[in-house]
């Protein structure tokens, strides 16, 4: 039996900065995640990250604050927008402090780049890899402080017992076996479900896993429904090209060459939020103005130098996966699925309703980015309620010397079973099969556009995927490095995940932010400005809702 | 139900289609310690023409064998998941396009990294290689605790030194190729001393000294060979053995201030030191003191033999009469334009306490 004060679940920039905040605050604390650290998807974040330095021009953390809650489309809770504005300078700094190599001006200070909806150059970088960078900067100080790392172990269950969180159950991907983790408070940071899409920016690991543990243990999911599409990617494996490509004055064109975001957006243009633009491209190729299926962001303006030093790993990606030097021709780009602004329903400490479980970063919804979030600032989110949510745990376990969290015996066992069983099984589909026909029918039905029609075939679908799904059968009968076992539990991960975006959609008659009805074009605050809560019922998603935090900001239209 | 008029923007058209194409690849398989034979799978998979490996390995798995195992993760080659070999050299599975292998006609063999042990088919054990990463204290040594109120100053100029290295992904393929580690496994290796250069071309980093000389001991600095080959190899630009070199340089350049001798004990660094100290004498190699300075008088004497028959073929200089340059006046002043170069830890970056007033916090 494994036993610590904190265990924080996934290693990405949430994950290894919650760790970081626990151990430092004295607790014993480790890290159990399916990849090694700085493997995970934080990694691939490349515009950077935001806070009103004023380092550029002038800016504050109230500027910022008003920007995300517009940017939210009124959905995001404002004292959450707010903690995460003001607290955001701070957590910069210290990440410099730790090592982050940030691109700098000439006057030796941190650089900031302006990014889509934003009121002042606010985005803090490094080049394009800024995810890059904080990734193995986190690494860096996980490594000073010598935190316990349960590497490549993949987390089967959370356990409940008692109404507390006891730990979680994981599954040795190398050598095999099930270990119960114990622990007073565990963390999930376990990031994004954007797999569960035909075309999506996420890496193969975003599949819905610490959505589904807090599921099934009794946490409600928020928001679900707001899946944010990120207007440039390419077409071939839906990799993501940097919102920084436009913040350093790329432009979007259609087939005919127009820049088709003066209509939808003539002040921003292509900087315009990044629902609108996903929206604006979508129309242009369902219309027959697109290029194979695509838009084209020009860079060819821009010149060799300035792609070369400020957006190289765009260079590099657009060369590798699209065959195109964008010095010398546009890339084409369409909307790939990107980030849920939804997930696991936590306060602005990541603490659930479920004592002894907190989660912080993608997985979770605090909610910061409402029905849209703006690029870069879901780095900067991983950092701040990474670092409260480890804050807030270790302070818990440290003042409850009496707790002692338990996992029973049969409860592994159980678990053990339900594993034993998929490694097993002869009969049955394989995990691949349901997979693309969930990524196609998500795509399909459950896009950038959506209407009843499609969300109730796509639910239906979706029901029928999961009845399927109860019957899986693997190739790998063997327990050292089985990673087609792995594909078996994330399947059941991502369609359970999918049943509670399309039920949320589904229920939302009004468009706002990400979520946009065909059949609902308004946005509809008297009805809808109101979140978005699936529970686990039994299996089965039961809808419920809760209100949207308003401090100083009445909703506006949101114009750009 | 609200009525629509344009229900045709939810799909979008032709977002499925992609031209196809069909690969063959040779794949060694490996069960682990209870199927120890390593054999070899011939596969073909039909794939969009824009397949990377990677791709193709996803296909196998999918249609062929599910029990492949491979790591994978981000696809766009910034996790460092899927370092593996492809006909005989290490690259990352999902920076690959299959398609010029195809029109050419050849069927590659993918195999996993050498250097690190295999788990299983194309997957190694990367513990050695972590272990190697946190032998060089891998963090940034700023001795501040304290919340920070602001950034330090530090000119884009000043960051360009390390920008290389913090390219660096952590994938192994440099490690996989390296020549120094076949002959000694426990080299640091091109990517645990590429990640030291990361710190000591810092200038935020306040521990260069205590890291030059950690990297001049046993396994360190002096052990490579300069094959090149994890320069060659590298998927991300980082060139180790440039960072090597740099290291190297650093160490002199630290060492000249304070004498070279207690940075540099281990053998291949007391090589390297003959160099230096040779030429400041006399401008040119000594090369009859070289053997003798690096491995001692003891080691020396054993290698007599060799010695003498390098001296019949004519290949040894007379010890009584070393090389010597025309103008050693010249040679010694070169040397004092060198030691006149400030070493690193004097130009720090602006500590920020120096800078608050300047930015009114």
């Amino acid at each position: 039996m494994i036993r610590h004060d904190v265990v924080v679940v996934g290693a990405g920039c949430a994950g290894m900065r919650a760790a970081i905040e626990a151990k430092r605050a004295g607790v014993d604390v480790a890290v159990v995640s399916k990849l090694h650290p700085t493997r995970s998807h934080s990694g691939a974040a490349e515009g950077g990250i935001n806070a009103a330095l004023g380092n550029a021009t002038e800016d504050s953390p109230e500027s910022h604050t008003f920007d995300t809650v517009k940017g939210s489309d009124y959905l995001g809770d404002q004292d959450a927008i707010a903690v995460m504005c003001h607290e955001a300078p701070g957590d910069i700094y210290e990440l410099e402090h730790m090592g982050a190599i940030f691109t700098r001006g000439t006057d030796g200070r941190l650089a900031q780049r302006p990014f889509g909806a934003a009121g002042a150059p606010r985005t803090v970088y490094s080049a394009d890899i800024t995810g890059h960078v904080l990734i193995h900067v986190l690494y860096e100080q996980l490594l000073k402080h010598d935190v316990t790392v349960y590497e490549e172990f993949f987390a089967t269950q959370l356990v409940v017992d008692g109404g507390r969180c006891a730990g979680v159950l994981a599954w040795d991907i190398v050598r095999g076996g099930l270990h119960a983790i114990e622990a007073k408070h565990t963390i999930l940071a376990t990031g994004g479900m954007g797999r569960m899409y035909y075309g999506t920016t996420n890496a193969y690991a975003c599949t819905a896993d610490g959505m589904s543990l807090a599921w099934r243990a009794g946490v409600p999911l928020k928001d679900m429904e707001f899946m944010q599409f990120h207007p440039t990617t390419l077409k071939s494996n839906g990799v993501l090209i940097t919102e920084g490509c436009r913040g350093e004055g790329g432009y979007l064109r259609n087939a005919d060459g127009e820049r088709f975001m003066a209509s939808p957006a003539p002040n921003a243009m292509e900087l315009a939020s990044r629902d609108v633009v996903s929206r604006a491209e979508w129309v242009e190729i369902a219309e027959g103005r697109g290029v194979d299926g695509c838009v084209l962001l020009d860079l060819t303006h821009l010149g060799a130098k300035k792609i070369k030093s400020r957006l190289p790993g765009s260079r590099e990606l657009a060369i590798d996966y699209a065959g195109v030097d964008p010095i010398d021709e546009p890339i084409p780009v369409r909307p790939g699925a990107h980030y849920q602004m939804g997930g696991v329903d936590v306060d602005i400490w990541g603490e659930t309703i479920v004592p002894g479980l907190f989660a912080a970063g993608e997985v979770a919804c605090v909610s910061v980015h409402g029905a849209n979030r703006l690029g870069g600032n879901s780095l900067m989110e991983t950092i701040t309620f990474g670092r409260r949510a480890g804050q807030a745990a270790a302070e818990r376990a440290r003042e409850e010397v009496d707790v002692h969290a338990r996992i029973d015996r049969a409860a592994v066992r159980d678990e053990e079973r339900r594993l034993e069983g998929i490694l097993t099984s002869t009969e049955g589909e394989r995990p691949w099969e349901i997979r693309d026909e969930l990524a196609r029918t998500m795509y399909d039905k459950a896009g950038v556009f959506r209407t009843e029609s499609a969300l109730l075939e796509c639910r239906e679908k979706v029901a029928e995927l999961r009845e399927r799904a109860r019957r899986l059968r693997i190739d790998d009968k063997g327990t050292r490095f089985n990673t087609d076992l792995m594909s078996a539990l994330e399947l059941h991960s991502l369609l359970e995940g999918a049943d509670c975006l399309v039920t949320g959609a589904l229920a939302r008659q009004e468009s706002r932010g990400a979520h946009s009805r065909l059949d609902y074009t308004e946005r509809d605050d008297e009805r809808w400005m109101k979140h978005t809560l699936t529970w686990y019922d039994r299996g089965e998603v039961r809808l419920d809702y809760k209100p949207v935090t308003v401090t100083k900001y009445q909703p506006l239209v949101r114009s750009y | 139900m609200a009525t629509i008029d344009n229900e045709h923007l939810t799909t979008l058209k032709g977002a499925y289609d992609v031209q196809l194409m069909e690969v063959s690849l040779r794949v060694q398989r490996f069960g682990g310690e209870e199927d120890s034979r390593r054999r070899y799978e011939t596969y073909t998979v039909e794939v969009p023409t824009t397949a990377t490996l990677l791709d193709c390995l996803d296909a196998v798995k999918d249609k062929h064998d599910g029990s492949l195992a491979y790591r994978k993760s981000c696809r766009m080659a910034v996790c460092g998941s899927c370092g593996m070999r492809l006909d005989g050299g290490a690259v990352l599975a999902c920076k690959v396009p299959m398609r010029p292998y195809v029109d050419a006609g050849h069927v590659v063999t993918v195999a996993p990294m050498g250097n690190l042990p295999v788990v299983k088919d194309l997957v190694v054990d990367m513990q050695p290689f972590w272990h190697k990463v946190r032998a060089v204290k891998p963090w940034l040594d700023t001795s501040d605790e304290a919340p920070p109120q602001t950034e330090w100053r530090v000119a884009p100029e000043q960051q360009e030194a390390i920008s290389k290295e913090s390219l660096c992904i952590m994938c192994g393929c440099c490690v996989s190729e390296c020549n120094s580690m076949e002959a000694d496994p426990d080299f640091l290796g091109p990517a645990a001393l590429a990640k030291a250069y990361r710190f000591v071309g810092d200038v935020r980093d306040l521990d260069t000294r205590d890291r030059l000389r950690d990297l001049n001991g046993a396994h360190g600095i002096w052990d490579c060979t300069r094959c090149y080959f994890c320069n060659q190899r590298c998927p991300k630009g980082v060139d180790p053995r440039d960072a090597i070199a740099k290291l190297g340089a650093e160490t002199f350049r630290e060492g000249l201030h304070d004498g070279i001798q207690t940075l540099m004990t281990d053998e291949g660094a007391r090589h390297a030191k003959v160099f230096i100290e040779s030429t400041y004498k006399g401008g040119y190699l000594r090369e009859t003191e070289l053997v003798p300075k690096t491995i001692g008088p003891l080691g020396a004497l054993k290698e007599i033999p060799f010695a003498l028959q390098l001296a019949r073929a004519g290949k040894v200089p007379n010890p009584l009469m070393p090389h010597k340059a025309k103008d050693n006046a010249e040679v010694k002043r070169l040397w004092k334009l060198l030691e006149q170069q400030t070493p690193r830890h004097q130009e720090r970056a602006l500590r920020p306490e120096d800078v608050t007033t300047a930015k009114g916090v």
